[in-house]
């Protein structure tokens, strides 16, 4: 695993950070992103500048929603290198993804993260810092659901988030009690409701 | 001969591969290939019909809530559902916020740098870029201090030779005409666009909850709750705040983006010469004005053969020859089945057989229209406008005739055109920055409608569904940003028993059908000037005319199919 955390030296006054979720929920495992930042909504109590995100699969227009931010921890399915089995969580600064270590997955919607990072940053508002909490997927195929290893990940991917942000002095505390969780597209039961006249 | 293939197509959403044979600097053949299989709507069949826009709002990551909306109209439509006045506005400001939003993006950041050369800029004056750029607008950003800012990043990056993501460009490429001082605005506004896409952003996100994923939205009207006495609803502030983000937004819609279609207009005219392809054009009626749907804001329409005097009202969303004139082909795409189809008897079973010329080679299937090849996309919608005398249309399109008409530079001489010649790979561009200064001033309205019907004491947003015990059908329009989109679903005890979305990319990316007709990409690729095969340029400005989106008409066929763009040469 690589554990490429920034230690910041100099406490920054924070104005926003987001903590963001990319991939589609309808394609398997590509839907960990979204699903790691509901649990750590649930999970977690943040300081009331930190905006939970589930952003799908924005392409370039992803742009606006990391706009002036100080801080971005995006979660996202990642291309495995040799080695990575899926549900093998990878952690990534910026730097990592300009180069061959960090391989975002590929969705539908390339060019995505590169490009709206290197618009902002000619533009003159881009994040302070971006790190990305990856997993390796093991079914991106059509369909909604998750598979066994991703979901275990998950769990470590939502301590990983909630602990990037305290190392920079974030306020972000466990909850007493667990919110309710949204997952939609993972629950089991289709169709049919009650509401009917028949 | 050369035989040029592109794959994929790069700055559009998704993956496109397009094919062309070029002999003496023209295009004669093409082929559009979409390289990702779609089965979507698989994923829609069985679930309950008041669910299904939360699942196709997933459908594609940059037209989110279009898919919903068309979803929930769908479902409305097969129940015959009337929604009460403030949910039609609301969903109304929603659809024109992300409409301006996604135009912006098409613009500056996928299609301006195939006619903005940055590798000019370092050369551009500023002082005389600023005050070419203030005889036509009085945009704020074009201060000479701002474009000497702009100016001087191009420059450290030029000198640097680090262009990162701008280093495919084809700068420096013969078709590239612009004066380095056009260039420089151009480009400025590129980088300004990125803050007003965050106020589309956030005008979407006060209105639908949360986005891109609005959770609002209910079959049947939306959940907000109005309450002009609670701070937790919808209310008198929640109006200010809208209000003021849409002062915001407007000016840089009209008076940069509007004002820059007019400038590269002005700048290339040769090309409302080329990229006519197919002239049959639709546009279905959006932005209702009342609880029924019986007024609208943006009038629907048929022109067939190029002929305006032709146009043919869409009423609304209950036009039965529309319902009845749909059909999908799939005769050279990649599924079983021959011949068209309804699609409300439509099936999504792959049959692959890899890039067959001939026969089968593409992933998206061929929507006919009564038989006939059909054009969609913000060009249709102000055609069917301007042919039917709506007065928003005439009123920004004959403005932006009057702008081009007057551009006097050494780059650039003012031209006189007609709404005909809109029929063009330029065209599609200049109607698009159209369409946005029309929705801008239309969203200011239904702001207005909004407001009054709240204060005049109206605080219902929703009518509950019944769902009968028997078998209905319904049809779901929106004119969405890249044109005429339609959901038809077929519903049985509240749950989808059949689910296809037309997308206006299908229309466009339509392959050959039956008889060997092909589409308007395809059409319209024919003649296109090619100066260096190596370098096709000129392609991809009539592909880019269209806004690509290829997410919603096909899908992922392999995850990790990393295909790195490629020209080839034959």
């Amino acid at each position: 695993m690589s554990t490429s955390f920034v230690n910041p030296t100099v406490e920054r006054p924070f104005h926003r950070i987001a903590v963001v979720g990319l991939g589609n929920v309808l394609l398997g495992d590509d839907g960990f992103g979204p699903l790691a930042v509901e649990m750590f909504r649930s999970l977690y109590e943040c300081d009331s500048k930190v905006e939970i995100l589930d952003l799908g699969t924005p392409g370039l227009d992803l742009a606006p929603y990391l706009y002036d931010a100080d801080l971005v921890v995006i979660a996202d399915a990642v291309h495995p290198r040799e080695e990575e089995t899926p549900g093998t969580l990878c952690v990534y600064c910026e730097d990592d993804l300009g180069s061959s270590r960090a391989q975002l997955r590929l969705t539908s919607h390339d060019p995505g993260v590169q490009e709206s990072l290197a618009q902002l940053r000619l533009a003159g508002h881009a994040p302070s810092e971006v790190i990305v909490v990856g997993v390796v997927p093991e079914s991106c195929g059509l369909g909604t659901g998750i598979s066994l290893s991703v979901l275990n990940t998950c769990f470590a991917a939502v301590d990983t988030n909630a602990r990037l942000l305290v190392e920079r002095s974030i306020d972000c505390r466990r909850r007493y009690a667990p919110l309710q969780r949204s997952l939609w597209w993972l629950s089991g039961e289709h169709g049919r409701r009650d509401g009917f006249d028949s | 001969m050369a035989r040029i293939s592109i794959d994929p197509v790069t700055r559009i959403e998704g993956h496109l591969r397009i094919d062309v044979e070029v002999d003496g600097g023209k295009v004669q053949k093409a082929w559009a290939s979409c390289t990702m299989w779609r089965g979507l709507e698989t994923i829609l069949r069985g679930r309950d019909a008041r669910e299904g826009w939360v699942f196709a709002q997933r459908f594609c990551g940059v037209c989110t809530t279009v898919h919903a909306i068309a979803s929930v109209r769908a479902v409305e439509d097969a129940l015959q559902l009337e929604i009460p006045a403030n949910a039609q506005y609301i969903r109304n400001l929603i659809l024109i916020a992300h409409a301006l939003h996604d135009h912006i993006i098409h613009f500056y950041q996928l299609s301006s740098l195939d006619w903005v050369d940055i590798a000019t800029i370092p050369k551009a004056d500023p002082a005389r870029a600023a005050s070419i750029a203030e005889g036509y607008s009085s945009w704020p950003g074009n201060s000479r201090r701002e474009l000497e800012a702009v100016r001087s990043k191009v420059k450290g990056m030029v000198d640097s030779g680090q262009l990162g993501i701008f280093s495919h460009g084809y700068w420096g490429h013969p078709a590239m005409r612009l004066r380095p001082e056009l260039n420089l605005i151009l480009f400025a506004h590129y980088l300004q666009a990125l803050e007003f896409q965050r106020k589309a952003c956030q005008i979407v996100g006060v209105l639908g909850g949360k986005t891109p994923h609005i959770q609002n939205l209910a079959v049947g009207g939306v959940m907000n709750a109005i309450n002009l006495n609670s701070l937790a609803t919808f209310n008198m502030d929640r109006l200010g705040m809208l209000q003021s983000l849409l002062q915001e937004l407007i000016p840089f819609v009209q008076q940069a983006y509007f004002v820059d279609a007019c400038l590269l207009s002005a700048s290339y005219p040769e090309w409302f010469r080329y990229g006519r392809g197919v002239a049959n054009y639709l546009a279905v009626p959006d932005l209702p004005t009342d609880a029924k749907a019986t007024q609208f804001d943006l009038p629907g329409g048929l022109i067939m053969k190029g002929d305006l005097s032709s146009v043919q009202p869409i009423q609304n969303w209950r036009d039965q020859a529309f319902r009845s004139s749909v059909a999908e082909d799939v005769t050279h795409a990649w599924y079983k089945g021959e011949g068209a189809q309804t699609p409300w008897k439509g099936e999504t079973d792959p049959d692959y057989t890899d890039f067959q010329a001939d026969k089968k080679y593409t992933w998206v299937k061929a929507p006919r229209y009564n038989g006939q090849p059909i054009q969609v996309g913000p060009l249709a919608n102000v055609l069917v406008g301007y042919a039917s005398g709506h007065p928003l249309t005439r009123k920004w399109t004959d403005t932006a005739f009057k702008i081009i008409s007057s551009v006097h530079d050494s780059g650039a001489h003012g031209f006189n055109l007609t709404p005909e010649e809109l029929q063009s790979t330029m065209g599609r561009y200049l109607a698009r920055a159209i369409r946005s200064a029309m929705l801008s001033d239309l969203a200011l309205q239904h702001w207005q409608l909004l407001t009054n019907n709240i204060l005049k004491g109206d605080d219902t947003t929703f009518n509950p569904p019944q769902f009968p015990s028997h078998e209905c059908e319904g049809v779901g329009m929106h004119e969405a940003p890249r044109g005429a989109l339609s959901h038809w679903v077929i519903i049985d005890k509240g749950a989808f028993t059949n689910y296809q979305a037309v997308v206006p990319t299908t229309w466009n990316a339509s392959p050959r059908d039956e008889k060997g007709i092909a589409g308007p990409y395809e059409t319209s690729l024919i003649s296109n000037p090619v100066v260096d095969p190596s370098k096709p340029l000129e392609v991809l400005r009539t592909v880019h005319s269209f806004d690509p989106c290829m997410a919603c008409a096909c899908h992922t066929l392999d995850a990790s199919g990393r295909v790195i763009a490629r020209v080839k040469v034959l």
